[in-house]
Parts: structure tokens; C-alpha cells; sequence
């Protein structure tokens, strides 16, 4: 085994960093949501290719670049997702059985990826800009600088979201509420107002990671649910609750999938990861960065 | 017996009779209804399985197509491999028998440590997980699985789709019959306490990881014999047709749009949902998915409880 080098192995660890941090951001969205709601939202790999299609469309016919339509897809996802929650989870949400909240997601995706097909037709597409086969050498790395660019995205937003859920009044509730719903609603803080406010942010991020996608990945409507998943896992391996968990958590699984994806073949990668979500699941179910052991 | 209970299974036998003569009046090669009975059936028994673990027990369990995939694989492999040495594998009810077995076995394999240690959406999350596990391995499965391309049977036995009719009205009955005598039982009232409070059912005696792991060795011996089942109907048993999450959500959304922990729910939602899919496919097939995601959402938003508990009464 004289072919693995120092070089490849830090290449191996460098290119799962990058591409983690595109499933952390969906973590970091499906562990707010959960916090309050209590709800795998399952729709949100699925948005998330939305946002890719809108960053597409606004860069093929209006030729803006994907970068600059952060200005235009970021403020616009706060709104959808305020409306996704008052529209469709709002009633949903009083309802004990969390059933219910789930398969409305179910139905959303459903719904959300046969608009995409319909509209952009099922074949994957990609957005090839200027800088896209731009990379930048550093100590016998290649680094792509789309890849660097999302990384830098996905490390602020993480940055963003934590100072939000810890300064701000209405962060404060969110974390409140995500603690204990019920001694929340006591304190006189609405849940939906919370909800309404965590669905924002989450589908809000989803933009962001939208963009992350689009520029360096070529994407089609049905990619949103393995990206749920995968999202799902970085969770799980974050712990639900923490922000910055989940963003470690995402890259942690993208390190694992660009280990074995070479060591084994990219077909296994996908076993390995769930192979190891399982075991994260059997044995540390708090996540691996939680200190307290209390059980869920 | 009292005259409700008497009515009721008058209603049972006589419908399963008309059922059963459908085949006698339609031509079933080419009536589409004969299809499309034959396909609820089908989801009959797989949406039963699912309310005995998810209606009855409170387990989600988003594993369902594995066990759907590894009946027909089971089925696929004693056929292709001659395992039983010569004898005929088509609609052998040993064959069928085995391979719902193939599936409980690995229930009961990954229930005990995933039941044991995960609880509401962790398990959930883990099913999900270990269906996936077993879709890699099938697809790498290399010469023995026939990877992504799956395992060709001999269609040359195929006459006529009357078999597979009957077979699946059966299972459906059966299914539904295994349900409703469970949840009348002993088992019933174990299964419903430790959804309702899985400490206070300890607490009472109740050894809730053995109830458990047993509604969910029977769900998935039900669902592998439906997956044998339909690859007779196939006769192409292959990673894309089996092991997709499909076979999982479509009985989920059909056993909660009917009413989940109850007896007729599902086969209401069954036959529904069927309808809807299958109308909509036909005449609007670019557009389907879209509507069915919109009908979802909709009796979700109205009829969170499921149909049959609309008259607050479950039957």
C-alpha cells in the first residue's frame, strides 16, 4: 500500500471538509426545526435543491452570479419558510401526534420535486461560471475555490446562527422553546411565533447551502431526499440541539464518505455512513459532542 | 356473539366473496381493475404491517421496503439457485413461507439491540438507516445478487394474473385477521400500553422490548411474504423495484390517512390512496406526483385523525 501518501490522505480529509459542510448547513436547519417543532422536517434537502434551481434560473437568464443572488434567495427562503410554517404546520404543530407534521413534509417533498421536474425537467443540471474550474494550490493540495467559497459560507452562517440564538431576544426563545415547550408557552412566548421563527431560519440556510450546491455540484430534483438523509445523519452524529454540533457533524460524515468512497468504492461509502450513523445512534444517541449523558 | 359483531362479519365474508369472483366476470389480463385490486391488496397487507408496529405499538418504522426487498430476494434467490433442489418455486407456498421468515428473522436480528436502545424517532431514524444498509448491500452484492441489474426468473410460467389475484386477497384477509386478533389479545393490550406509556407498562410486568420486537418480527413477515408475492408478479427482482423508500411511505401514508391504530383504517386509506394514485397516473400523468403531494397535505391539514376515526367510533 505504498500509494497512499501524506498528500492524498490530506486531500482525502480536505475534499470530505469541503463537501461536509454542505450537509452540515441542512443539519443546522433540521436541528432548529426539530428543537421546537419536534419534527424531522424531512422537505429540507429538498428546498434546498429548490434554492439550487432558483440560483440556476436567476444565473442562466438573468445572468446573475451565484454569489450575488445570495442577496436576492436568502431574504426571500426567510419568507417562504415564515409562510411554509404558517400555511401548511401551523395547525399541525398543536396536534400531539407528530405523525401528522411528518407526512405533511412527506407531502411537501412530493410535491416540491415534481414541480422541479416539471418545470426544469428531471436531467441534472450545473452552473458553469468563470471561476468554476478555479483552484487554488497550497502545500501539494488542490483546493477548488467554489468548494472554499461554500466552506467559508457555511462556517459564518454556523457564526450566525449561533450569535442569533444567543443574543437576540427571539433566539432566546427559540433555545427556550427547544428546551421546554410547555414552561415556554407559561413564560407568555407564542410557540408559533418560535416555530414560525425556527422554520424561517431553516429554510433560510437552505438558500445558502442551495447556493453552496449549485456552484460546485451538478443537481437534480430528486437529490433533495439523499440529501435529507444525509443531513438527517450529520445530525444524529452532531446531536440535536447544537448548532455548531451539527455543522461538525456534517463535515465529520463528509470525511467519512471521501475516506471510504476511496478506500472502498463509492457504492459502499453510503453503507459505511449509515453503517456508522446506526452505531452513533446505539451507543451515543446524545451525539458525539454533548458532555451530559442524559437519555433522549 | 352480539348482532353488531355478527353484521360485521357477514359484511367481511360477503365482500370477500364478491372479491373473490372479480376474476370469473373481468378478463384479468386486460381489465385494469383487476390490477388495481390486486396491487391493494398488496398494500393491504404491507399497511398492516405497519399499523400493527406504528397504530398499535407507537414503533415508527421507516424500514418497511427492506423487508419488502429481502422477501423478494429471498424468493429470488431459492428460485434462481434451485436451493430446494428441483421442486416447483412458482407459487410454492414454501418458497413464500421462507421468505417471509427471511424477514422476520432479520426483524427480530436488528429489533432486539435497535427496540432495546432507541426510542421514538431514534428508531425511526434507524430503520431508515438499516434499509438503506441493505439496499448498498444488495446493489454490491456482486455474482450472487446480481447487483444493480437484480435477478431475471423464468416468466415462462406465467399464465394468467388469476393466482396472484387470489393469493393477494388472501394475505390481505389474513393480514388483516392477524391484526385484528392480536390487538384483541393479550398481545393487543401490551402493544397499546407500551404505546401509551412504555415505562408504566414495565412498571406493570409487561417485558416491553419481547412485545415489541414481536409485532415487528410479524410486521415484517407479512410484508416479505407480499414482497414474494410480487416477484412472481415481476419476475424481475432488482434493487430499483424493491428496495426503494416507496414501499415504505406509500403504506405509511395510507395507513394514517385511513386511521392508524385502527382495524379498517388502512384498508380504507388502501383503497383511497389507490384510487387517487392510480386515476391521477392515467390522466394526468405529468402532473401526478404534484397532486398526490397536494392531497396529502390536505386530508393531513383536515383529517389529521384519519378517516375512520371520523365518526369518533373505531370500528
Amino acid at each position: 500500500m505504498d500509494y497512499i501518501t501524506f498528500d492524498l490522505l490530506a486531500q482525502l480529509l480536505v475534499n470530505g471538509i469541503l463537501f461536509g459542510t454542505s450537509y452540515g448547513l441542512a443539519a443546522i436547519g433540521l436541528s432548529l426545526i426539530f428543537g421546537t417543532m419536534r419534527i424531522i422536517f424531512l422537505s429540507q434537502g429538498t428546498i434546498i435543491i429548490l434554492m439550487a434551481y432558483f440560483c440556476y434560473s436567476l444565473f442562466a437568464s438573468l445572468t446573475i452570479d451565484p454569489y450575488v443572488s445570495i442577496l436576492i434567495l436568502f431574504p426571500g427562503s426567510l419568507l417562504l419558510g415564515a409562510g411554509i410554517y404558517n400555511l401548511l404546520f401551523r395547525k399541525a404543530a398543536a396536534i400531539e401526534d407528530k405523525n401528522i407534521s411528518l407526512l405533511i413534509a412527506v407531502g411537501l417533498m412530493f410535491l416540491l420535486e415534481n414541480l422541479m421536474a416539471t418545470i426544469w425537467s428531471s436531467d441534472p443540471v450545473s452552473i458553469k461560471t468563470d471561476y468554476t474550474a478555479f483552484g487554488i494550490q497550497f502545500v501539494g493540495l488542490r483546493i477548488s475555490f467554489t468548494r472554499l467559497i461554500g466552506f467559508v459560507m457555511a462556517v459564518i452562517s454556523t457564526i450566525g446562527v449561533t450569535l442569533f440564538l444567543k443574543k437576540t431576544l427571539v433566539g432566546k426563545a427559540v433555545r427556550a422553546a427547544s428546551k421546554d415547550m410547555e414552561a415556554t408557552t407559561l413564560m407568555g412566548i407564542t410557540p408559533h411565533r418560535v416555530n414560525g421563527v425556527a422554520f424561517a431560519i431553516g429554510i433560510g440556510l437552505s438558500a445558502i447551502a442551495g447556493i453552496a450546491l449549485a456552484t460546485t455540484y451538478s443537481f437534480d430534483p430528486y437529490f433533495g431526499f439523499i440529501f435529507s438523509l444525509k443531513a438527517m445523519i450529520a445530525l444524529a452524529l452532531g446531536g440535536m440541539g447544537s448548532v455548531a454540533g451539527a455543522l461538525l457533524g456534517g463535515i465529520i460524515l463528509g470525511v467519512i464518505e471521501s475516506v471510504a468512497a476511496f478506500f472502498i468504492s463509492s457504492g459502499w461509502a453510503d453503507a459505511v455512513s449509515y453503517g456508522v450513523f446506526l452505531l452513533v445512534l446505539m451507543f451515543r444517541p446524545e451525539g458525539l459532542f454533548v458532555r451530559s449523558v442524559k437519555k433522549a | 356473539m352480539k348482532a353488531k359483531d355478527r353484521t360485521t362479519i357477514g359484511i367481511v365474508i360477503a365482500s370477500t366473496l364478491l372479491l373473490a369472483l372479480v376474476p370469473f366476470i373481468l378478463d384479468t389480463e386486460k381489465s385494469f381493475i383487476v390490477y388495481f385490486l390486486f396491487l391493494s391488496f398488496c398494500l393491504i397487507v404491507m399497511t398492516q404491517g405497519w399499523n400493527l408496529v406504528a397504530g398499535y405499538t407507537g414503533q415508527i418504522s421507516l424500514g418497511q421496503h427492506a423487508f419488502f426487498g429481502l422477501g423478494a430476494y429471498a424468493t429470488a434467490m431459492i428460485w434462481h439457485y434451485d436451493l430446494l433442489l428441483g421442486m416447483t418455486y412458482y407459487f410454492n407456498p414454501v418458497v413464500m413461507i421462507l421468505s417471509g421468515l427471511v424477514a422476520a428473522i432479520f426483524a427480530v436480528a436488528i429489533g432486539i439491540p435497535l427496540l432495546s436502545k432507541l426510542h421514538g424517532d431514534y428508531f425511526a431514524l434507524g430503520t431508515l438507516g438499516f434499509g438503506e444498509i441493505i439496499k448498498v448491500v444488495f446493489i454490491k452484492g456482486g455474482a450472487l445478487t446480481k447487483g444493480p441489474i437484480g435477478i431475471m426468473l423464468p416468466s415462462g410460467v406465467y399464465s394468467t394474473l388469476k393466482p396472484h389475484y387470489w393469493t393477494a386477497l388472501f394475505l390481505a384477509l389474513l393480514a388483516t385477521a392477524v391484526v385484528y386478533y392480536m390487538s384483541r389479545s393479550r398481545i393487543g393490550l401490551a402493544l397499546v400500553a407500551i404505546r401509551e406509556d412504555e415505562i408504566a407498562a414495565e412498571a406493570k410486568g409487561i417485558n416491553s422490548l419481547k412485545y415489541k420486537v414481536l409485532a415487528f418480527a410479524v410486521n415484517a413477515f407479512l410484508v416479505g411474504v407480499c414482497g414474494s408475492l410480487y416477484a412472481f408478479y415481476l419476475f424481475h427482482v432488482n434493487p430499483e423495484g424493491f428496495l426503494i423508500l416507496k414501499w415504505t411511505l406509500y403504506p405509511i401514508i395510507m395507513c394514517v390517512m385511513g386511521g392508524s391504530g385502527t382495524i379498517i383504517g388502512p384498508v380504507i386509506g388502501v383503497f383511497l390512496m389507490n384510487s387517487v394514485f392510480s386515476y391521477a397516473n392515467i390522466y394526468f400523468p405529468a402532473i401526478h406526483p404534484i397532486m398526490s403531494g397536494i392531497i396529502i397535505i390536505l386530508i393531513m391539514l383536515f383529517l389529521p385523525k384519519g378517516l375512520a376515526r371520523i365518526k369518533k367510533r373505531a370500528l
